[in-house]
């Protein structure tokens, strides 16, 4: 595409969590994630999922906003962890984007609950 | 390219979307060119009856969303919209002016005004969109695009959307008093 990707207002981070169960995948959002920077959020996600966790869990709380293009990202992610025989979930949306999973009906796809703990906790 | 935005149609297409039941269509608001102060091109837009407030605010945008968003918020709380219509108009000017970036080459321009009633953003851009219905039907999760106009169509109280050779125009309107507290 020809123009300069948003990296600048989203910030990815990725750790991998030991918790008292099963080890999990825990990658948070910081900003804005829209059009302009979803190619490089599908490369961190791709990444993540091809290492093949039991649980990867996105975590929403730091997100000021979501567009469509970034929901695609996830939901594509999802359909890979899926495959895979692991679970995606999504923790922490702020309400603006809670409204987007609900209105495009992506929370009766991909569990999405109020804190990284629930979601760890499944 | 998804389907719906591909090649010029003969005829300008014009439809209106999104007018919620039971909430009747306002008498356009009709602005004297003689007295504009603002160089908007004319015509304006061709299926759309009026033209921005002549103290609308304007912003021409590349890559750079943000400031789109910025821009709407910031204009949308100065007129009064409860937060929540506020983050979902943010929501609708967005996804629009991401099509800007998926489907054209080049700038789009916002412009965003209001009265009394209500708030409207309009997003004006080179590209065509030849189906009448975009955004009417919902996209399968699984479809790779196309959520966008329908997320516009769910979270505004009416859109407006002309395209034509000379470009696309979408409006986007917020009514500002809710029906139960008018009057």
């Amino acid at each position: 595409m020809w123009y300069n990707t948003g990296v600048d207002l989203l910030t990815t981070s990725v750790a991998t969590v030991e918790s008292e169960g099963e080890p999990y995948t825990l990658v948070e959002l910081v900003g804005e994630a829209d059009v302009t920077n979803s190619d490089a959020l599908r490369d961190v996600l791709d990444a993540e999922v091809a290492k093949e966790p039991r649980t990867l869990i996105i975590d929403l709380s730091g997100l000021r906003f979501m567009d469509s293009s970034a929901l695609h990202v996830i939901l594509r992610a999802n359909r890979a962890m899926d495959r895979l025989g692991g679970v995606l979930s999504l923790a922490g949306p702020r309400e603006p984007v809670a409204k987007m999973l609900r209105l495009t009906a992506a929370d009766q796809l991909v569990p999405v609950y109020p804190t990284v703990s629930d979601a760890s906790a499944g | 390219m998804p389907p719906g935005l591909h090649q010029v149609p003969r005829r300008p297409v014009s439809v209106t979307l999104a007018r919620r039941p039971g909430r009747p269509a306002r008498a356009p608001r009709r602005n004297s060119v003689a007295d504009s102060p603002v160089q908007f091109p004319e015509p304006a837009s061709p299926g759309l009856s009026t033209r921005p407030a002549d103290d609308a605010a304007y912003l021409a945008y590349r890559s750079d969303l943000s400031s789109v968003r910025a821009l709407v918020l910031s204009r949308a709380r100065q007129a009064g919209l409860p937060e929540g219509r506020a983050s979902d108009l943010v929501l609708a000017v967005s996804e629009v002016a991401a099509n800007t970036l998926r489907h054209t080459g080049s700038a789009g321009t916002l412009a965003v005004w209001h009265d009394a009633d209500e708030i409207v953003c309009e997003v004006r851009d080179a590209g065509i969109i030849t189906d009448p219905r975009v955004g009417q039907v919902k996209p399968g999760l699984d479809a790779p695009g196309g959520h966008g106009l329908w997320l516009v169509n769910q979270v505004c109280d009416r859109v407006e959307i002309t395209s034509g050779a000379g470009g696309t125009t979408v409006r986007m309107h917020m009514t500002l008093r809710r029906p139960e507290a008018a009057g």
